[in-house]
């Protein structure tokens, strides 16, 4: 039992159950909670993979900001108002076969999957310096796109807030 | 290679297991030594001397949400440049170009934003 087979077994825990909590809390703001704990745990898997700079995104955009921003987003909203309705019948059943049918085919799908002979080796060269080659020559384009995503998602929430402000 | 590289995360993760530990380590023993008086004061929220009003669960202004927009934003953003600047010796002028065109466009909504009076609080 090696230390990265007990690091993988802990995040993948810490991954699977801060997903689990999230469904299963009723308020909302403790929701957020659990899925920054998700981010958490993806972001140490990233390190575990050797993707550094991925890893320190995770924590920093999704654990940081993105989870702030869905706190924020709540707050807005009447935060504390509790999840009552449980679907009853049926529905329980469909999404038990939906989940069964789901799981056998990711099952097959990763079983059967080529990994490829040789593992690719990340420790001789630097990382970042190797994702920004990739960024500004083969990926120029979805870059620049990129910035005009932010840049709509910006004035976008911007125009969506205003309206809000003036309403009340 | 790549032993000593792991190894070198042992060290995070005990670390961690401090970090972790101390507080809860800390608190735990000042749960046994301390003496348990409460009263109905010493129950409440405090907060400057003031007198708490309602719930804490109180509604937001929307301009904090805006604020935390634009925080992500420019987060991700900070994101791209990172690999740029640590890539730029063997990039050239080409990516100095496509680093200039990214954060104009960016300040182009941080100008919006100052126009629609969106950084102002009051």
């Amino acid at each position: 039992m090696s230390g990265e087979f007990i690091a993988f077994f802990v995040l993948a825990l810490l991954t699977i159950g801060g997903a689990v909590f999230m469904i299963s809390f009723t308020r909302v703001v403790h929701m957020v909670v659990a899925l920054a704990f998700t981010f958490l745990g993806i972001a140490g898997l990233y390190v575990l993979l050797e993707a550094e700079f991925v890893g320190v995104t995770q924590v920093l955009v999704y654990s940081g900001a993105i989870s702030i921003l869905m706190l924020f987003g709540i707050m807005l909203t009447r935060h504390d108002a509790t999840e009552v309705t449980e679907r009853k019948g049926p529905f329980k059943y469909i999404a038990f076969a939906g989940i069964a049918v789901f799981f056998i085919v990711a099952f097959l799908g990763i079983q059967s999957a080529h990994w490829g002979d040789q593992q690719a080796d990340f420790t001789k060269q630097n990382n970042v310096k190797e994702i920004g080659i990739q960024l500004f020559t083969h990926y120029v384009i979805p870059f620049e796109a990129v910035s005009v995503l932010l840049l709509v998602a910006l004035v976008g929430a911007i125009i969506l807030a205003k309206k809000e402000a003036e309403d009340e | 290679m790549a032993t000593v590289y792991m190894n070198n995360y042992l060290i995070v993760a005990i670390f961690l297991f401090l970090g972790i530990l101390l507080p809860v380590g800390a608190l735990t023993l000042a749960r046994f030594l301390r003496p348990s008086n409460p009263t109905e004061e010493k129950r409440k929220t405090y907060e400057s001397g003031v007198e708490p009003v309602g719930s804490s669960w109180v509604q937001f202004n929307v301009k904090y949400y805006i604020f935390a927009l634009l925080f992500v934003v420019f987060d991700v953003e900070t994101v791209f440049l990172y690999p740029w600047a640590v890539a730029y010796d063997s990039l050239g002028l080409f990516a100095l170009v496509e680093m200039v065109i990214f954060i104009v466009l960016l300040v182009i909504g941080l100008i919006y934003a100052w126009k629609k009076k969106v950084l102002e609080w009051n």
